[in-house]
């Protein structure tokens, strides 16, 4: 604990601040529901006594103030805790569900340029794990800390008005317990508990590859090493636990004890003083009850630290991924878009690391709207890379790529997309139903559109043999439908986008000769008046659809020439 | 007990006999030394209880992993995997703190307040009877409201798992999210499902609450009536000082354990609806297992002959996609599949794989049925590409082990040679060392298309190869270069390959054509294409 308050947990209170009303209105319960409890037990032990004493001494004495207190004391308490427990855990789920909420929201224009190096596990983890630990620092160590201590304060207060010299051994108490002990077990648990929030992102992802990787494992007979790996890593994971449980175990252990040697010192204080005369007796054995209750609100502390480096750890990996800047900095909302669709690359240069050679070494490229041009090369050089530049997902490091006339630098990468529909090479399909993946792009299409779309995509007959037609969930990636048909959904999304550009990165790729052949049609009429830009390797039946074609060497553009040209070479190899 | 039989005797005596310390040392030192006893009881115990659970959740784990691998790769893939993780580490956790703490805690809820009032009741029946009265009405309360919770938490469990797969669907998806400029709108998507899993968690917890604060209540009540009655007669001098102290200072001891049961009630509801989820993953038979008595038939090393037989095969939810499905497979020759998509001819190398069971029809492996053999050793002999390769955590050369563990540096040269990833490793300036990111991030479609390939040419020793489109996303030249490969290696091996695209099938020394789950028409590519049939039809339609 070197600083109270690192500069990831200002930042956490600052995310949470809309909830900030939630939170106090807990914390404030809380000490309500602690000093009432600490109240009940010294108001009943003084009642106590004061009553033994005046039956010993055959005296009078007003049972009714106290008997009422006792009564307030013991329903606030009740009450009290009850509606700390309900707001505070309010606070808690309201706070996690905004900052996993503004933490999705921070990643999407990370994507993909920013997020390649995370694997989605890891970010999973990141969203899940990390975020959930995060509600121990409000629920676990903000509030008891606060409620600590406030009502030590309180309990001083008191002790000083009654018998000034027993706040000596209960500050002391106090301080041990409350701020020593937890820094304490903070230490010893540090390293166990950072090690444990790497490691449990690190089980996730292991386990998500021995899921989705599990055909691959089976046909290789390497399922049983995987999983001994993942068992491996899970064992280490609960030895990190058991650290941590013990710290607490000790840790809790030793507030029991301090309280046990707090009482004594108070007692041994209060006795002197009884015997000095300077304290009536009920008055001690109400210092000695307060004593013990205090000691139940600081106990959880200790045990709450054991986290502290884990919830710092989890700040920190959540604040790091959020303050990723993108690659580009969005326009004002309002920048309008330009009216025209021409396309132009101007000595276009991108790689992905300083490491890796140019992907777009210096390219120049216009496409005019309502050009029909295929970009063919070898893989690795560079149409896909073409595509990320223009799609605005990759910044290039020299040159510009225009869209209209405007650099796509200085549009609005929302705007700019929904003008570019894309095919791309693979699929992504999402556990929704069929409505609901093809509505994706246009969520306000219309039946018919739908229906045009779907045709166009050669989709009808699929559609046809679905059960639940339309509402058919698709699996998770997509996974309940084959290639051909993930293929042809993801062109009649892309369809439905209707857009006046329209990219199709190996459309037939996955796909058999007749179904591909079927397309081409499809496909040539849904680009009918659209910039047609088609990104493939290997031209065959879609030479049909385009005018020209833009052959890619290492990240260059070797040459251009109208289709029929390019065809008489290629068929003079 | 004995600290608060020592604390009451010591404050009893300084009140009425007015003793100086010292004469109370003898106290004071019995206190001293049950206190660190206390301590080293309290934290082995508590070491105990966690270490067992541990153990148990650790069990747990692996016996439910391996529940869900034995869905099989088809019935895994119908399971979302962000649900099935968050089982495999919320789901165990939630049972893990159920055995930690709420078991131990049950324990001591049952145990210590009968002890308790056996020292309680020597002291002043009355409060014993009191105790006594009241203890049970808390355990039966609890019931009642447990019957109540337990659904509303197994809504919130589900929730909770429906929320872990849509999240890591769309990290998964973020890309083709923003492209669609849908993103926005499953961020809206995410955050109604999120609050849908708040409102259900409060629903569990206000039950757990309001559980918790009746048991406080109640212990409350009892507690403040133990101490009136005794208040009154030690007014009216019918009871002593230290009995009276001794029996107050019990009595929230008394309900303690009972109490701290009530406010551990919700990890008895996570730790029931996630056992009961886990449970289901629990139950699975393992595919294909059959339970085989008896020893597996042995097999040869050479290139086997494989017979394909009237093979019928069901997707669930689905209709048939193979039926009646007939072909032979010779040793040494590379056969290829053609065929519109969705004809079933990556379920027939499933089937092969043994990832899928047939309902109907046979196997024949050198003349031995397929479930004759072990299955382990005949994926052994098994190099398979998939059509849409898993790329794991690590490294390219970690990815390529896990394909065969033994492999050496130069197999590893060989496997990258003639797959053409020789080529992305030059490019790559970590080469051998450069990590993979999801779906080999960083690499373009045909690199990873050849890292699979490198993958499968690793396992040298495969006599059978299952190629699932080996050429998909390659420029023609590098294509060629794999069609090549094949064919030489054909030579000592089985090869069954599925072409999209027919120029992978013009060089197979054998064709078929599968439609609707058929085989309707095979033979020699050539002469095929020359015939007026379906392959030639297929041909027709590839041409420009």
């Amino acid at each position: 604990m070197r600083s109270p308050l690192s500069p990831a947990l200002r930042r956490l209170l600052a995310v949470q601040r809309p909830y900030r009303g939630w939170m106090a209105g807990g914390a404030a319960l809380a000490l309500l529901a602690a000093l009432a409890a600490i109240g009940l037990m010294a108001v009943s032990g003084w009642f106590i006594a004061a009553m033994a004493l005046a039956g010993a001494g055959g005296l009078a004495i007003n049972y009714f103030t106290p008997a009422a207190a006792i009564r307030a004391f013991a329903i606030v308490r009740s009450g009290g805790r009850y509606g700390e427990r309900l707001v505070t855990h309010e606070a808690t789920l309201r706070g996690l569900a905004g900052l996993r909420a503004w933490l999705f929201r921070r990643l999407i224009p990370l994507a993909p340029a920013r997020l390649a190096a995370l694997r989605s596990g890891e970010l999973f983890a990141r969203l899940r794990a990390d975020v959930d630990a995060l509600e121990h620092f409000y629920l676990s160590v903000l509030v008891p800390a606060a409620v600590a201590l406030l009502s030590t304060g309180a309990a001083l207060l008191l002790t000083l008005i009654v018998l000034p010299l027993a706040a000596l051994p209960l500050l002391l108490g106090a301080v041990l317990a409350g701020v020593l002990l937890p820094a304490w077990i903070e230490r010893r648990a540090a390293r166990a508990s950072e090690l444990a929030v790497r490691e449990s992102a690190a089980l996730r992802g292991m386990l998500l590859d021995a899921l989705r990787g599990h055909s691959e494992l089976l046909a290789w007979g390497a399922v049983a090493a995987h999983n001994a790996r993942v068992e491996a890593l899970a064992a280490q994971l609960d030895s990190r636990r058991t650290r941590i449980d013990s710290v607490q175990a000790v840790g809790s252990g030793v507030v029991g004890l301090l309280a046990q040697l707090t009482l004594l010192g108070v007692l041994v204080v209060g006795l002197a003083a009884v015997h000095r005369g300077a304290l009536a007796p009920p008055q001690l054995v109400m210092l000695s009850l307060l004593t013990l209750a205090l000691f139940d609100v600081i106990a959880p502390l200790g045990e709450a630290l054991a986290q502290w480096r884990a919830t710092l750890l989890a700040s920190a990996r959540v604040f790091d991924l959020a303050d990723t800047p993108p690659c580009f900095t969005e326009p004002s909302s309002g920048t309008p878009m330009p009216p025209a669709y021409e396309i132009a690359f101007e000595n276009a240069h991108l790689r992905y690391s300083p490491q890796l050679p140019w992907a777009l070494e210096g390219v120049d490229l216009v496409l005019p709207a309502g050009a029909r041009v295929a970009v063919v090369g070898a893989s690795g050089a560079g149409k896909s890379s073409l595509l990320g530049a223009l799609l605005k997902f990759y910044p290039l490091q020299q040159g510009r790529v225009l869209f209209g006339g405007q650099s796509v630098q200085a549009l609005p990468g929302d705007a700019l997309r929904r003008r570019i529909a894309v095919i791309a090479q693979q699929t992504t399909l999402f556990n929704l139903s069929l409505l609901e993946n093809l509505l994706l792009a246009a969520p306000d299409a219309s039946a018919a559109a739908i229906e045009r779309a779907v045709s166009l995509a050669q989709l009808d007959p699929f559609v046809a043999s679905l059960p639940q037609g339309y509402d058919t969930l698709l699996g998770e990636g997509g996974a309940l439908v084959s290639g051909g048909e993930a293929r042809r959904i993801a062109i009649a999304r892309a369809l439905l986008q209707d857009a006046p550009v329209l990219v199709l990165d190996e459309p037939t790729e996955g796909l058999d000769a007749r179904t591909a052949r079927d397309l081409y049609a499809a496909l040539d009429a849904a680009g009918r008046g659209r910039t047609l830009l088609l990104i493939t390797h290997r031209l065959s039946g879609l030479a049909e659809l385009i005018e020209e074609v833009v052959v890619m060497e290492a990240g260059r553009v070797r040459a251009r020439m109208p289709v029929g040209e390019y065809l008489a070479a290629e068929g003079g190899r | 007990m004995g600290q608060a039989w020592l604390l009451s005797g010591i404050l009893a005596a300084a009140l009425f006999a007015h003793a100086p310390l010292a004469r109370l040392w003898p106290q004071w030192l019995a206190l001293l030394v049950l206190a660190p006893l206390r301590l080293a009881l309290s934290v082995r115990a508590r070491h105990t209880a966690f270490g067992a659970a541990q153990q148990l959740g650790a069990g747990l784990r692996s016996r439910v992993l391996r529940g869900a691998q034995a869905l099989g790769p088809y019935g895994l893939r119908t399971q979302a995997s962000g649900d099935l993780i968050t089982r495999l580490v919320d789901g165990i956790e939630a049972v893990l703190a159920y055995f930690a703490r709420y078991l131990p805690q049950a324990a001591s809820a049952a145990l210590i307040p009968p002890l308790l009032a056996l020292f309680v009741f020597p002291a002043d029946w009355v409060s014993g009877m009191i105790l006594l009265l009241t203890a049970p009405l808390i355990p039966l309360f609890m019931v009642l409201v447990g019957r109540a919770a337990a659904r509303a938490s197994e809504r919130r469990y589900g929730q909770l798992t429906r929320l872990g797969a849509a999240f890591i669907e769309a990290l998964g998806g973020l890309v083709t999210l923003r492209q669609l400029g849908a993103a926005e709108r499953f961020a809206a998507h995410l955050d109604g499902e999120g609050e849908e899993y708040r409102a259900l968690t409060m629903q569990v917890l206000r039950v757990a609450f309001l559980s918790a604060l009746v048991l406080e209540f109640f212990a409350t009540v009892s507690i403040a009536v133990v101490a009136v009655l005794i208040g009154f007669r030690l007014l009216w001098g019918e009871l002593h000082l230290r009995a009276g102290l001794f029996v107050l200072l019990l009595a929230p001891e008394f309900y303690l354990p009972l109490r701290a049961l009530g406010g551990l009630r919700h990890t008895r509801m996570d730790a029931l609806a996630a056992a009961q989820q886990l449970s289901r993953l629990d139950a699975v038979a393992p595919l294909g297992a059959a339970a085989r008595a008896g020893s597996f038939r042995a097999m040869g090393d050479s290139a086997p002959e494989i017979r394909i037989e009237r093979i019928g095969y069901v997707h669930s939810g689905r209709g048939a996609v193979l039926r009646e499905c007939t072909l032979q497979v010779p040793a040494r020759k590379v056969t290829a599949l053609v065929g519109t998509s969705g004809a079933g001819k990556t379920t027939l190398l499933s089937v092969l794989l043994g990832f899928a069971a047939p309902y109907s029809g046979h196997v024949w492996v050198d003349g031995v049925e397929l479930g004759e053999l072990d299955p382990a050793q005949w994926r052994a002999r098994v190099a398979w590409v998939p059509q849409q390769a898993h790329v794991f955590e690590g490294t390219v050369r970690e990815n390529l082990l896990l394909a065969a563990p033994g492999a050496d540096a130069g197999a590893l040269q060989r496997a990258a040679e003639r797959s053409g990833l020789g080529a992305v490793l030059e490019r790559l300036p970590q080469g051998w060392e450069t990590p993979l990111g999801e779906r080999g991030l960083g690499l373009s479609g045909g690199e990873l298309q050849r890292l699979a390939l490198a993958r499968a040419l690793l396992r040298e020793q495969a006599r059978v190869w299952l190629l699932d489109e080996p050429t998909a996303h390659l420029d023609p030249a590098s294509a060629r270069a794999v069609e090549t490969m094949i064919g030489a290696a054909a030579a000592t091996r089985t090869v069954l390959l599925v072409a999209h695209r027919l120029s992978a099938a013009r060089s197979a020394d054998w064709v078929a054509v599968l439609r609707e789950g058929r085989v309707i028409e095979q033979g020699v590519p050539a002469e095929l294409a020359r015939a007026r049939g379906a392959y030639a039809a297929l041909l027709q339609a590839e041409r420009p």
